[in-house]
């Protein structure tokens, strides 16, 4: 009976691998992956290290609140250091619609101004660091056409892998490759190629938690291998669904502060 | 008395750090080098000490902001820029004491952002955060949702200020004859009926940020009445009497998205302001007229450079030749552009940067390209110059004060 058992949990394993692999298509996997659940609500610490080829450092801390609004996920972020940004803060509004631009706004302490900018710089670097705007977004699956190459298991994760090519010629990446892992839906690791197809940045998600129930990428690195930076990003004191106020997505809160 | 007030100040700091008051600011080493006309005098030599101190007490909290600048000539100035205290409620937050206040969304130019007066001592030169000159009375803030109702009450009249005569940013003053001054009626006594008064609704929405205004105030800048005798030499004697005037504002400004632009929008109408003329024919060397100032500006990204452009007119309503001639009018309407070009490389730590502004009826200009390296963290480098050029308007009179600086800050 237990031998049984076991050889029915095998055929269903290998039934369900089978179904992933025959039935999933690049575009179904990268939109599972968009799609993942991550709460409602989130609140978190972010440390940015950013070191150099010369292995100098620099170290950015960021307080961010995020929160699903159904139609509109609305994201502020307060910069805590150096000392020459705190007090900046950024809030983003990004749409589920199709087409429709990230509204931006930045509070520059200094000038005592709140200023829109423009989502359509996304290729910038985020505070001098190894990551896009883009890259730090979810970017809409839509955008890009998608591939799965072949399966692979990445530091003991089976892993599909994902070739993601924009259908914009004009986008500041030529393609993409992306590990994601099985039934969890987190890409492990993501190579980033430039407009010459040369190979530009790798991306590799070091710890994920499960908090609340819900899987958190929490530690990834990001490796320039054009002019050898790296960018550690690291979460701490992540908290899912605490109910944030609405009232912390607004101007008065950029102004005022956490 | 140097001594005293660092004393002091470190005694306050020590006396506070005990509490987990939030410290913050910067160190600064300014020099500057003139370099137009043969010059090349260290017409700057500047350290700063600019110190934020602030504490969050939940529904309240405190900021004081002192700097200290010393001088070339071992000359202390202290400036306490702010001082309030906020008190938050749920949908109000009262804010209370001198502070600097911002309005519109126009960059380097002042059309709705006329509450904190500027102080010239160094012209347009310094940050715009030492530009401004905190006003002192009561903002209230009432929040619905992303919309804003904000009402500030000033009891407390400040003016700009302006360089010393002998500075070389004193602004050129061409009267006809040699003028005496009578500052007689240059003080406005603190009363209610002094005060001033300005509201402010303001929205922050998907489609478009905006802001409606309205003020009743004194114009920052004192209008130079003149008067003409006849001395007993057979001559005239010209007296300036300057005073500053009642004037009632509204304008509005706006910020919205079209694709990769950021457009921007800004326009005021004055009602009654003074201006200033050489004339001897107009009476009293002033004429009052309604004034318009409007700005048209965008802000972009090509090739990794970001650029941002303005374009601003004044008008004189019901304009009359005899106005001729200012400083700041040759004509009906005054046009000028103002171009920002910055470019960010070495993941941030290196920025180009071109800031002009350019009038076209006076065809003057100030271009201030600058270089910023962050060594650090903490320790920013800028090297830059500031090039004036054209022989008359607002840049124009400076065009001998062509300069190049560097400055060594540390943000602590």
């Amino acid at each position: 009976m237990k031998t049984l058992k076991i050889m029915a949990m095998l055929f269903a394993v290998i039934l369900n691998n089978e179904y992933y692999a025959q039935k999933l298509t690049g575009l179904e996997i990268v939109e599972n992956v968009y799609n993942r659940s991550v709460g409602e609500d989130m609140t978190a610490d972010l440390t940015m290290t950013l070191t150099n080829s010369s292995g100098d450092s620099r170290v950015r801390k960021i307080k961010q609140f995020s929160k699903d609004f159904g139609r509109v996920e609305k994201k502020i972020m307060f910069f805590v250091t150096p000392a020459d940004v705190k007090n900046t803060s950024f809030m983003n509004w990004s749409y589920d619609e199709e087409g429709k631009d990230d509204d931006q706004w930045i509070y520059l302490p200094a000038l005592k101004k709140t200023k829109r900018i423009s989502s359509d710089s996304k290729s910038d670097y985020f505070m001098g660091s190894d990551f896009t705007y883009d890259d730090l977004g979810d970017r809409q699956p839509k955008q890009d056409n998608h591939k799965l190459l072949r399966e692979e298991n990445v530091n003991g994760e089976n892993c599909f892998v994902v070739e993601s090519t924009p259908k914009d010629k004009d986008y500041m990446y030529s393609k993409t490759i992306t590990w994601i892992i099985k039934d969890k839906w987190i890409g492990l690791k993501k190579e980033f190629y430039d407009e010459d197809g040369e190979l530009l940045k790798i991306l590799n998600v070091d710890k994920y938690e499960n908090i609340n129930g819900f899987l958190i990428i929490t530690h990834t690195e990001m490796n320039n291998k054009q002019n050898d930076h790296k960018t550690i990003m690291e979460l701490k004191n992540v908290k899912i669904n605490t109910g944030i106020d609405d009232g912390k997505f607004t101007e008065r809160i950029m102004i005022k502060g956490m | 008395m140097k001594t005293k007030i660092i004393l002091i100040l470190l005694i306050i700091a020590n006396g506070l750090f005990a509490q987990s008051v939030d410290f913050s600011g910067y160190v600064r080493n300014y020099s500057g080098m003139l370099a137009g006309n043969g010059n090349s005098d260290f017409i700057i030599q500047q350290n700063t000490f600019n110190l934020n101190i602030e504490k969050n007490l939940g529904v309240s909290s405190f900021k004081v902001n002192p700097m200290l600048y010393h001088n070339n000539q071992d000359s202390l100035t202290l400036k306490l820029r702010e001082i309030y205290l906020d008190l938050n409620f749920d949908n109000i937050d009262i804010r209370l004491g001198k502070q600097q206040i911002v309005w519109g969304k126009a960059d380097g130019v002042f059309i709705t952002d006329i509450i904190s007066p500027k102080d010239l001592y160094e012209f347009l030169l310094p940050d715009f955060d030492e530009i401004r000159i905190g006003v002192i009375g009561a903002k209230l803030n009432y929040y619905l949702g992303n919309n804003t109702f904000e009402f500030v009450w000033l009891p407390v009249f400040t003016s700009t200020n302006l360089p010393n005569n002998n500075s070389i940013w004193a602004p050129q003053m061409n009267f006809a004859i040699p003028p005496t001054f009578d500052n007689s009626k240059k003080e406005i006594i603190p009363s209610l009926e002094n005060s001033e008064i300005f509201m402010k609704y303001s929205a922050l929405t998907e489609i478009v940020d905006f802001e409606l205004m309205g003020g009743y105030m004194f114009d920052d800048d004192a209008v130079m009445f003149s008067t003409i005798l006849p001395n007993n030499l057979g001559g005239m004697n010209l007296t300036i009497t300057p005073e500053y005037k009642r004037l009632s504002v509204a304008g509005g400004s706006f910020s919205t998205t079209l694709g990769p632009f950021v457009l921007r929008g800004e326009g005021a109408y004055y009602f009654g302001k003074y201006f200033n003329t050489n004339n001897l024919a107009v009476d009293n060397g002033t004429i009052k007229k309604d004034y318009v100032q409007y700005m048209f500006g965008t802000d972009f990204t090509l090739f990794d450079i970001n650029i941002s452009t303005q374009f601003i007119q004044k008008a004189i309503l019901d304009y009359e030749e005899i106005i001729q001639p200012n400083n700041l009018f040759n004509d009906e309407y005054n046009n000028m552009l103002t171009f920002l070009a910055k470019y960010s490389m070495l993941n941030e730590t290196l920025d180009l940067e071109l800031f002009t502004y350019y009038d076209f009826e006076f065809d003057d200009a100030l271009v201030r390209p600058r270089i910023l390296y962050n060594f650090s963290d903490a320790i920013n480098l800028q090297f830059g110059a500031n090039i004036f050029s054209g022989s008359s308007g607002q840049f124009g009179q400076y065009n001998y004060n062509d300069m190049i600086y560097g400055k060594v800050i540390y943000s602590f």
